[in-house]
């Protein structure tokens, strides 16, 4: 069977298959039994008929039977009419035909043996179908001698014909419609019995797009507990996400305290090599934390993920780096895409444009820009592009490469190197996304982040 | 100038302590949330320095039941988190800016000066007003391009003075920030030094830089030079 992935069609398939089986064979059964009636009944008028002639005819003077100019039927004597009637003698003789079958051969079928009646079907040469009756009778004369006759009558089956086609074309017409209506209804109910299925299935893509954060409660019984497990698995799924990022907080906090008090301790010793040399590892375990703690904790792609509205946060970080370059006082022009919400972590987000944002104050001049917009191919999970400019010195060509390069080289890295966009680069690919970087028409960098691509 | 630094770790917060006294500046400090909120309310202070991880009450706790307490002075937050989201939560608080531990005592130096500076309404770490001119970072003050030699105690009062020039600043006020709390106050010392640093600004009488004003305090009365 073709693989069929939709309930609701498997149903129906599967019941038109069912009631184009049962209807037909009804079909059948229906239209056989009344086409025996039909059959019986045209036997009996054309025994009726038969009787009729044998008692209209008279044996004539010579002791051959005749029959009346005139018979009580009148159809025998109107051309054409569709009963025939006939009247053979021992050597096949035709000794009278109806009127009605002037002209026209009428083939009554085989002669029945003495004292047998047969039925047969015959064509008329345009073929017209007739059921013909013959009758073998042993005729009794005055003398008392016997002389043998067959009698024969044959009715044309168009009108019976027809009334069969009648019927079957009514059995195909209500049961047609019947069929119909069955699976409208049942299509209808399945709409209704499907739909807390296709409310728990708009649901689950809802949660995955970030639009809501767990199943609602009111499905039927059936659905009920997957809905409850669906909810403890994606409660799970965020808790972990978010006891990863406390851990390693508090770990991370934890341990710069005490390189703080280290270093501070050594920042009242006198300057030397074992000061200098202490200070190099303080700086380095510093970024080895502090980059283990930026990039993104191993969420869940399904269903770690909440749209974020970005324009509030982005208005707390913008207000924050006014007042931190303050003395700068840098213009940060934000065009943002209405409405744009960001599928992810608010951290990793903030990350993402904190970074962006404070390595553009730092470099610029006078001006910082920001343009956020959704990627026109990014659909369902809401891909958006970040770019941050900047009227400062830029970033030469060759010097771009080594800053995007992914996993910060810990043992590589010069100390005070600053870690903001290896920490951008590893934020965007964990969002599927790249950074690039050129030249902005303002003077400066322009840095291109991509997230959520589809 | 007096500051508050709340840090719960000791080492670190001795150390920043000692080292920014001996750069001028008077110093309060807490171990924990609660007392720093206390120092922050009832002492006359001109910045404070909050770590956000504090017991008893957290750093952003602190900030926002100070700003909420109508304290405008500047604020320096020092944190162990530099997440993105911890640095804005801190700024938005009412925080104004943020030094990340582990870090290096010119940095916090640096922006205490810079806060301090900004708090003042001076655009530049230089001040300058008429003919004089004081660089904070360097802690020189020049008259007419040429340098005027100042103890640490006269040095702490023009800067005060300058720092807030047109403003009236009383005697107290002025005591408060020139002494830690245990030193014996006396009110005549002031009007020695101001008495020396008129001397020292202006032998000739000519700039009458810092003007007295009876029974309510003294005024840096030079115009502040325009920048750029």
């Amino acid at each position: 069977m073709i693989p069929v992935s939709s309930l609701s069609a498997r149903l129906l398939i599967s019941v038109s298959l069912l009631l184009v089986f049962f209807f037909g064979m009804t079909i059948v059964v229906l239209n056989s039994a009344f086409r025996e009636a039909g059959e019986e009944a045209q036997q009996d008028i054309l025994d009726g008929q038969l009787m009729a002639l044998i008692a209209a005819a008279e044996p004539n003077v010579d002791g051959d039977l005749e029959m009346p100019p005139e018979l009580s039927e009148p159809r025998f004597g109107n051309l054409g009419s569709g009963l025939y009637g006939a009247l053979t003698d021992d050597s096949n003789f035709s000794v009278w035909t109806s009127r009605s079958a002037l002209g026209t051969y009428v083939p009554y079928g085989e002669q029945p043996s003495p004292g047998q009646r047969t039925f047969s079907r015959i064509e008329l040469k345009d073929g017209t179908p007739l059921m013909a009756l013959s009758l073998h009778v042993q005729w009794e004369l005055a003398s008392g001698d016997l002389k043998p006759y067959t009698f024969s009558v044959a009715q044309s089956l168009d009108s019976f014909n027809a009334q069969l086609a009648g019927f079957r074309r009514q059995l195909f017409t209500w049961f047609g419609a019947v069929a119909l209506i069955m699976l409208f209804s049942i299509s209808m109910v399945m709409r209704g019995l499907l739909k807390p299925l296709r409310q728990i299935e708009s649901e689950i893509s809802d949660v995955e797009g970030g639009n809501r954060q767990s199943l609602s409660d009111d499905f039927p019984d059936e659905l009920s507990s997957v809905a409850r497990n669906m909810n403890l698995l994606i409660g799970s799924e965020r808790g972990r996400a978010e006891r990863y990022r406390n851990t390693l907080d508090n770990l991370a906090h934890s341990l710069k305290t005490p390189l703080a008090a280290i270093r501070a301790v050594l920042t009242e010793q006198r300057s030397s090599e074992v000061t200098e040399k202490i200070e190099a590892q303080i700086e380095r375990m510093n970024d080895i934390v502090r980059y283990q703690l930026k990039i993104p904790a191993a969420r869940s792609k399904k269903f770690g993920v909440i749209a974020l509205p970005v324009k509030k946060e982005l208005k707390k970080l913008v207000d924050g780096l006014h007042k931190v370059y303050k003395d700068k006082n840098p213009s940060i022009d934000v065009d943002l895409a209405d409405g744009i919400v960001f599928r992810g972590e608010s951290g990793d987000f903030l990350e993402l444009a904190g970074n962006l944002l404070d390595n553009a104050c730092k470099c610029c001049e006078a001006a910082v820009k920001l343009t956020i917009a959704p990627l026109s191919v990014g659909k369902g999970l809401g891909g958006m592009r970040i770019i941050v400019e900047d009227d400062g010195p830029g970033i030469p060509e060759e010097a771009r490469a080594p800053l995007l390069e992914r996993g910060m080289r810990l043992d590589e890295s010069a100390p005070g190197q600053g870690i903001g966009l290896a920490v951008v680069t590893d934020i965007a690919a964990s969002y599927g996304g790249t950074v690039t970087i050129s030249d902005s028409t303002l003077g400066g960098a322009k840095i291109s982040v991509t997230v959520n691509p589809d | 100038m007096r500051l508050l630094v709340i840090e719960d770790d000791e080492t670190v917060r001795e150390s920043l302590c000692r080292q920014l006294a001996a750069a001028g500046f008077g110093i309060e400090q807490a171990a924990d949330g609660k007392e720093g909120l206390y120092f922050g309310r009832e002492y006359p202070i001109d910045l404070a320095i909050v770590d956000l991880g504090l017991p008893e009450m957290s750093g952003l706790e602190v900030i926002r039941e100070l700003r909420a307490k109508g304290k405008a002075y500047p604020i320096l937050i020092l944190t162990a988190r530099d997440r993105w989201e911890d640095k804005v939560d801190g700024l938005d608080a009412g925080a104004d800016d943020y030094v990340v531990k582990p870090f290096h005592y010119e940095e916090v130096s640096a922006r205490v000066n810079a806060l301090l500076r900004r708090s003042g309404g001076w655009a530049t770490s230089i001040l300058s007003a008429g003919p004089v001119s004081l660089d904070t970072t360097r802690q020189e003050l020049k008259v007419n391009d040429a340098e005027v030699e100042l103890t640490s105690y006269e040095y702490r009062i023009i800067e005060h003075l300058m720092m807030r020039a047109g403003e009236v600043i009383s005697k107290s006020d002025l005591t408060d920030r020139l002494y830690d709390q245990d030193f014996e106050r006396d009110s005549n010392v002031i009007e020695v030094f101001i008495g020396r640093l008129r001397k020292k600004i202006d032998p000739d009488n000519t700039i009458k830089p810092i003007e007295t004003l009876r029974g309510r305090g003294y005024r840096f009365a030079l115009e502040r030079n325009q920048t750029e």
